[in-house]
């Protein structure tokens, strides 16, 4: 088995998001030598709408490209990284259904920012609902990785907000 | 009419209101808990917005998610289905004060309803028939020995802010009266934090005949009939038919004229349910009004021909009911409808879990309202209602018939549900008769009988 050259696994990367991006369930690709087979978790519920951006965002999360194993052929450490970024993290959920704003105000600084420190309690977001402005606290100690969602952006109740290294 | 509607509600009926939103046109979008994230009203709404966990009142009952949900999706409208927030005029105002059309009556209607002595005495005023009782609540039980010389024993005590049979007592002779008033009284301040009683006519025997009714914004209300729902069990409905056989063309029109100079008189809108009890005499007595769509409505949908949810649909978005309805109304043939519960046919102990094997009955004259399928999961925190089972027929025994036939296609495994004791039922010879009254379910059980 011939190793891949850089150019090869930055394309092999493109076609995986592409693929992921167009839900595409599996995937076969032979070119002689080269023979990639890929599989993605299926959301179990498709419909519309915020659902939608829902499973995608679950779909980013955990469900990435999963590469048959007998036929894999790209390098498994960049396959690797891009299965389960969030390996270890801890994810904070939405507690209502609502609109996101990361900001207590418009124009005014970010409640938190990525790779700042957050203790348990301390609020990070606002969540919108009813024309009330409901402050989401963290529910654990650690660093921001990732923000999951904009501001302003229509969330459901569960739905994952922050990722934290916790410490 | 309407370009997006939320379904704040679950099961059969979200989907029952999913399909109707769809064949009108208008995009929908579904609201569910945690546990109903594999629901088919999930599945097949053109958005959905999971609103909380499984707990009702942190999902369906959680005001603030509801319409929180419909604000993000922007809708114009909540369709409430029944039972949930659906006769919640709190939940109705607060849909009026965020500019969201409440699909029902205007929350005041919904309130003047919701409490019983003053919808019994809106009802008086237009000459609807109540049943002689107190006018208001009764203090004392030397008060309320006056008044059931006046009304007639036997009389029943119930509960003003009650429900489900508690702070409940039938009297039949002035002795037992004291202690039973006392009796009622604590129990209905321990229920409800409100020991206040009043008192009725107590109707031995009685069957409960409700009449549909359709009112549109303009004043314009009609009357889609009656429904006869006495095979009950503990007040909870099993089987619903229409027309009644007790109910003959002459009452059906006069209390009809009735209920809609009334309905029309108290500003009605949307679709109702006015319930009554029928004595031996075949008299009618009024005991409530239900300001939503029923879960029998499919029998009255297929007597008449009209589809009760797109009719409310339409209503809302501002339709008159000229151009709902066809120019005249009549009744073809006759309707069933049986519930079909997850529980136990003899224990009647709920049957929460997953189903196996699930094969719907169909054909003519055959519909099955549901939101079960093969695999899918009955959660143990909603009600236990899976599946309506509906036949319509030319007659009474064609439908009895079709009824028994499609029961017996009805196949569900994982879980217990009630098709045996309807099976039961359908060949039982008092029920065949057509000559049953609200206890029937007990002496059937007696019988022993059941599945």
């Amino acid at each position: 088995m011939n190793p891949l050259n850089p150019e090869d696994i930055h394309d092999l990367k493109e076609l995986i998001e592409f693929l992921k991006e167009n839900q595409v369930a599996e995937f076969e690709l032979d070119r002689g030598e080269f023979k990639v087979r890929l599989k993605f978790n299926q959301p179990e519920v498709t419909q519309g709408g915020l659902s939608d951006l829902a499973t995608l965002l679950a779909g980013a999360r955990g469900g990435a490209a999963q590469p048959a194993s007998n036929t894999a052929v790209a390098s498994p450490a960049a396959v690797e990284s891009a299965t389960d970024p969030l390996a270890g993290l801890h994810v904070v959920k939405s507690p209502i259904v609502g609109t996101f704003y990361g900001s207590p105000s418009p124009g005014a600084s970010p409640f938190v920012s990525i790779g700042e420190h957050v203790a348990k309690g301390q609020v990070i977001c606002i969540v919108e609902a009813m024309k009330l402005m409901n402050e989401i606290e963290s529910d654990a100690s650690g660093d921001i990785v990732k923000c999951f969602v904009s501001n302003g952006q229509p969330i459901e109740f569960g739905q994952p907000l922050f990722s934290v290294r916790l410490s | 009419m309407f370009r997006k509607v939320l379904v704040a509600n679950r099961g059969e009926i979200a989907l029952r209101v999913l399909n109707a939103c769809r064949e009108l046109g208008i995009r929908t979008v579904a609201v569910y808990s945690e546990a109903d994230r594999n629901s088919l009203h999930v599945r097949f709404a053109d958005e959905a917005i999971c609103i909380g966990p499984p707990r009702l009142a942190d999902s369906y009952l959680n005001v603030p998610a509801v319409i929180s949900a419909a604000e993000i999706a922007d809708v114009e409208a909540i369709h409430p289905g029944y039972g949930l927030l659906s006769e919640n005029a709190n939940f109705a105002e607060v849909c009026r004060a965020s500019n969201i059309k409440f699909i029902g009556p205007p929350p005041e209607v919904t309130r003047l309803m919701g409490e019983k002595e003053k919808a019994r005495q809106a009802m008086k005023k237009a000459k609807v028939p109540i049943l002689p009782g107190s006018d208001g609540v009764i203090f004392t039980a030397e008060e309320a020995q006056d008044e059931a010389r006046a009304v007639g024993y036997p009389v029943i005590l119930k509960a003003k802010a009650g429900g489900g049979g508690r702070g409940m007592r039938i009297v039949r002779t002035p002795e037992e009266l004291p202690n039973l008033f006392h009796a009622a009284h604590t129990e209905a301040a321990n229920a409800f934090g409100n020991g206040e009683l009043y008192m009725e006519k107590f109707i031995e025997q009685p069957r409960h005949i409700e009449f549909q009714v359709l009112a549109d914004e303009h004043g314009s209300v009609v009357s889609l009939f009656e429904r006869e729902c006495s095979i009950q069990r503990r007040h909870q409905k099993l089987i619903e038919e229409a027309p009644s056989l007790q109910v003959t063309p002459d009452m059906r029109e006069e209390i009809g004229k009735t209920l809609c100079r009334c309905l029309k008189e108290i500003g009605y809108q949307n679709a109702g349910t006015v319930e009554f009890l029928m004595d031996a005499d075949r008299q009618l007595y009024f005991i409530e009004m239900n300001t939503r769509i029923q879960v029998e409505h499919p029998v009255t949908e297929a007597i008449t021909g009209i589809d009760l949810v797109k009719a409310q649909l339409r209503i809302a978005s501002g339709e008159r009911l000229e151009t709902i309805l066809p120019p005249s109304l009549g009744i073809r043939g006759h309707a069933i409808e049986c519930r079909i519960n997850a529980e136990h046919p003899q224990k009647f102990t709920p049957s929460a879990g997953q189903i196996t094997a699930f094969n719907v009955p169909g054909g003519n004259g055959v519909r099955v309202d549901t939101a079960q399928y093969a695999e899918g999961v009955v959660p143990p925190y909603y009600d236990s209602l899976i599946a309506k089972l509906i036949v319509h027929g030319v007659d009474r025994a064609e439908a009895i018939a079709k009824m028994d036939r499609a029961l017996s296609q009805f196949v569900v495994q994982g879980i217990e549900t009630s098709i045996p004791l309807h099976r039961g039922i359908f060949a039982d010879a008092e029920f065949q008769a057509g000559e049953f009254d609200t206890g029937f379910m007990e002496r059937f059980l007696a019988r022993g009988s059941a599945g």
